[in-house]
């Protein structure tokens, strides 16, 4: 099977998760491996707690937006907001998620159960990636670090072969602030992380 | 590497920056010297990026208190020489259109480009207004890039066009290119900037008396059609692509790369003739006429408001032969393009049966709870409201909300609900003018923070006094414009570049004004504020006066940044489960977010995302949240302003 022209990478979670240093961390990464990348962010009112989408597109590409229904690989922060994204995942496409639920501060919200979840994402992809990047990066050191967590596990699953290289990734991160603990969690990731 | 600013990098560089950053790399490639906005998103970025350089690179550059005075000190400054760069989200433009429909009537000396940074689909935003028809309105050419790295160049273009034919220009950003990264290649940056230079009196142009502007009239006609056939001239930002077809697409800005895109994704590519439109206005009508020469059919791609779409059937009226012309019937009108959306009139105007992507249905459904964006944890907003809902029960007063724009119009939503109006930025004590002398059973409040006063709603106060509109007005004052990310302002006490600057209080202008009744208060302290603006609430019904109160604490997002940073050890509080009732009166009612829920009910706080302001214990009805650390004194400090 040849490397398609474009990947399509949509980045989902709750503002302050650190979607957005993700999506960078990633994308410079693509531009230093010589993969043009594009990275539209949403801004304002979604810091403040609210959901949040990024889309990272790489390859051949324009637009700076992921067509609806068009996403190669879904990647969540969190689950609920992994199952608001999840018609927006193409057939076959892959989700990498953090196995972790945060209750949206509503009064009196009802929260889903992880196992009604997952069964839900089930019904749009057979490959599904689960990490538990909170106890990963609590153990490092941060849970700020949940982010690279994540990050590794994408690139943990040899999806974005061919447009993005672990050794630029690594390379970018080194330039962040606190950069040994967020290589440590980076890598952790790579590898502490199930199919299901 | 790491500690030269990224923006500063050598020409021949290649780095991902935000359209944002690309705009503000593109004014320094141009020598600009003087740049004043208001912050606005997604406009914000241009000039926090150039406040970090400003100094090394002899820029002033400066938050201004609103877009009005922001534009009239950038006209000042290039009526020296000086090119000047205003900036503004869309609806800034609305505050500075007076000085902007005279600036196209005088002219530019210095190179002057106004950015305005619009907003399709309303990201954050009151409306989706297309700022290209003010190009129309005032006879100001409008530059449009199409993706981070043109509006680097697009930006310099625009300086070196402005000062070449003595007129301004509008750039127009949209959030899909300033709020999105690309690579961007640098390039060179001038060895000197020009940040002095001499005002050389000229009345009859300068004042625009009518006498004067008459004059002036005539001479911006003229001065338009020299615009209109330089505009042409501007390649390769407007070009043709692939001419002679019969079908030709012309894209305007950002919609050139959904077209591009589309085109490619339909293996059409070699079959359209495309016009590439960096100007929408005015439309570089020579490349158009030419595609028209061999075009039967012509589809115009661009996002909101026909502003190319009703140029183009005009200009083509007179063209001798039948062309068939769509553009928002093949491509909405309302919200921001999509791939999804540009594919489908694309595939339209070729005849192409193609399946546009859509997104997918699922055989079961799941109830997905909302998660709206919320008030920060530790948000001093968030106690101000929970006190307001006492003090207005506690006063038996029908209250009207008259809210306004900032992190506080989050009040609008459940539990609060304190926000009846938002209109415009500073709009709150206006309305609370009308309702205050139209109401008869309820009592106008309006709620405005800090930087929102300075903006606008000054003068609404002066006139509350003046007309005597009685009504209270909440200040909700945490020293920053903290919705667009906590940039300064004059009650601050810093400027834009970090130097010191003479803090405004609010209070004093207040009193200065003619507010007979100032107060301030704490908002992590619920009893005293819900006091404060009880007796102040009280004073409005009796003395039939405004009366003005201040809550008073530092954004809780500044604060949980800087004691991470400086590592200040902050407080902590925890749930003692015994005492806890589950009545949920700290998760339903004060919604803190970091509050969380166990299975039976009770609370549980998450010790990573609670800042330690201690509010929850007071409003805890059982005493059942305790603090079990104390935070350093210099954490304390912190919050005081």
């Amino acid at each position: 099977m040849g490397k398609p022209e474009r990947l399509n990478i949509l980045v989902v979670g709750v503002g302050g998760q650190g979607l957005i240093t993700m999506s960078n961390t990633l994308a410079r990464a693509a531009l230093l491996d010589g993969t043009k990348a594009l990275v539209a962010e949403t801004h304002g009112l979604s810091q403040r707690g609210g959901s949040v989408e990024v889309h990272v597109r790489l390859g051949d590409v324009y637009a700076p937006l992921i067509p609806e229904g068009g996403a190669d690989v879904i990647v969540a922060l969190e689950l609920i907001e992994a199952a608001r994204a999840a018609n927006n995942l193409k057939n076959n496409g892959t989700i990498v998620a953090n196995d972790r639920i945060i209750r949206p501060a509503v009064p009196n919200v009802e929260v889903p159960e992880r196992e009604e979840l997952l069964e839900y994402l089930k019904q749009f992809t057979k490959t599904i990636y689960l990490v538990d990047a909170y106890d990963i990066a609590s153990k490092v050191g941060s849970t700020l670090s949940q982010n690279m967590v994540v990050l590794g596990t994408l690139m943990g699953t040899g999806l974005l072969e061919g447009f993005v290289s672990i050794k630029a990734v690594e390379k970018i991160i080194s330039t962040l602030r606190r950069a040994e603990l967020n290589l440590e969690a980076f890598r952790r990731g790579l590898t502490d992380f199930q199919r299901i | 590497m790491a500690s030269k600013h990224k923006l500063l990098a050598p020409s021949g560089t290649t780095r991902l920056l935000m359209g944002n950053e690309a705009i503000a790399r593109g004014a320094i490639e141009a020598g600009v010297g003087f740049v004043a906005g208001y912050p606005g998103t997604p406009s914000t970025e241009i000039i926090e990026t150039l406040a970090t350089v400003a100094k090394d690179l002899g820029i002033h550059v400066e938050w201004s208190t609103n877009e009005k005075v922001a534009l009239e000190a950038v006209y000042g400054a290039q009526l020296t020489g000086v090119r000047s760069m205003a900036t503004m989200k869309h609806v800034g433009l609305n505050v500075a259109a007076d000085p902007f429909m005279t600036l196209a009537y005088t002219g530019v000396i210095g190179g002057t480009v106004v950015v305005s940074a619009d907003d399709p689909n309303m990201w954050s935003s009151q409306n989706e207004q297309d700022n290209r028809y003010f190009g129309l309105k005032a006879y100001v050419p409008v530059f449009e890039p199409s993706e981070p790295g043109e509006a680097k160049e697009l930006v310099k273009l625009a300086f070196q066009f402005s000062e070449e034919v003595g007129h301004p220009v509008l750039f127009r950003s949209t959030t899909r290119i300033s709020h999105v990264r690309g690579p961007v290649v640098f390039g060179e940056t001038p060895k000197n900037i020009t940040n002095k230079g001499v005002f050389k009196k000229h009345p009859e142009r300068f004042t625009v008396i009518p006498a004067h502007a008459r004059k002036l009239r005539g001479e911006l006609i003229e001065r338009w059609e020299t615009i209109k056939e330089k505009i042409p001239k501007l390649e390769p930002f407007n070009r043709i692509e692939n001419p002679g077809h019969k079908t030709a697409i012309l894209a305007s800005g950002l919609a050139y790369a959904y077209t591009k895109e589309s085109l490619r994704m339909l293996g059409i590519e070699n079959k359209v003739t495309l016009v590439k439109i960096a100007t929408p206005v005015p439309v570089p009508e020579e490349q158009i006429l030419q595609a028209a020469e061999n075009a039967e059919k012509i589809l115009i791609v661009e996002e909101l408001e026909p502003v190319v779409e009703m140029q183009v059937k005009n200009l083509l009226y007179n063209v001798d032969k039948t062309i068939e012309i769509h553009g928002k019937d093949y491509v909405p009108l309302i919200g921001e393009l999509t791939l999804n959306k540009v594919l489908n009139g694309v595939a339209r105007i070729v005849d192409l049966k193609f399946s546009v992507p859509s997104k997918r249905f699922s055989n079961t459904t799941i109830k997905l709870p909302p998660r709206p964006p919320a008030m920060c944890p530790g948000c001093p907003h968030r106690g101000t409201f929970y006190s307001l809902r006492r003090a207005v029960n506690k006063a038996r007063v029908k209250p009207v909300y008259s809210g306004d724009i900032g992190c506080y119009s989050l009040g609008v939503l459940p539990p609060f609900r304190e926000q009846d109006t938002i209109i415009e930025m500073g709009g709150s004590i206006g309305l609370a003018n009308g309702f205050a002398h139209t109401l008869e059973k309820q009592v106008p409040i309006a709620i405005i923070g800090d930087s929102t006063f300075f903006h606008s709603g000054v003068t609404g106060l002066i006139n509350a006094v003046y007309n005597s509109a009685p009504q209270l007005i909440i200040v909700l004052d945490n020293r920053v414009t903290a919705m667009t990310g906590e940039q300064p302002n004059p009650g601050t006490g810093i400027n834009a570049v970090g130097d010191p600057a003479p803090l405004i209080k609010i209070e004093d202008i207040a009193k200065a004004v003619g507010v007979e009744y100032v107060d301030v208060f704490d908002p992590f302290e619920i009893k005293d504020g819900t006091d404060a603006m009880y007796k102040a609430l009280k004073y409005v019904l009796e003395n039939k006066k405004p009366a003005l109160v201040i809550a008073k604490r530092a954004c809780a997002l500044e604060i949980d940044r800087v004691a991470k940073r400086k590592g200040v050890e902050t407080p902590m509080y925890q749930v003692i489960s015994e005492k806890c009732t589950a009545c949920g009166v700290c998760y339903n009612a004060f919604t803190c977010p970091a509050i969380m829920v166990e299975e039976d009910g009770k609370a549980v706080i998450d010790e990573s995302l609670c800042t330690g302001c201690g509010v929850c214990a007071e409003v805890c009805p059982f005493d059942a949240i305790v603090k079990t650390r104390d935070g350093d004194p210099e954490w304390y400090e912190l919050w005081n302003i």
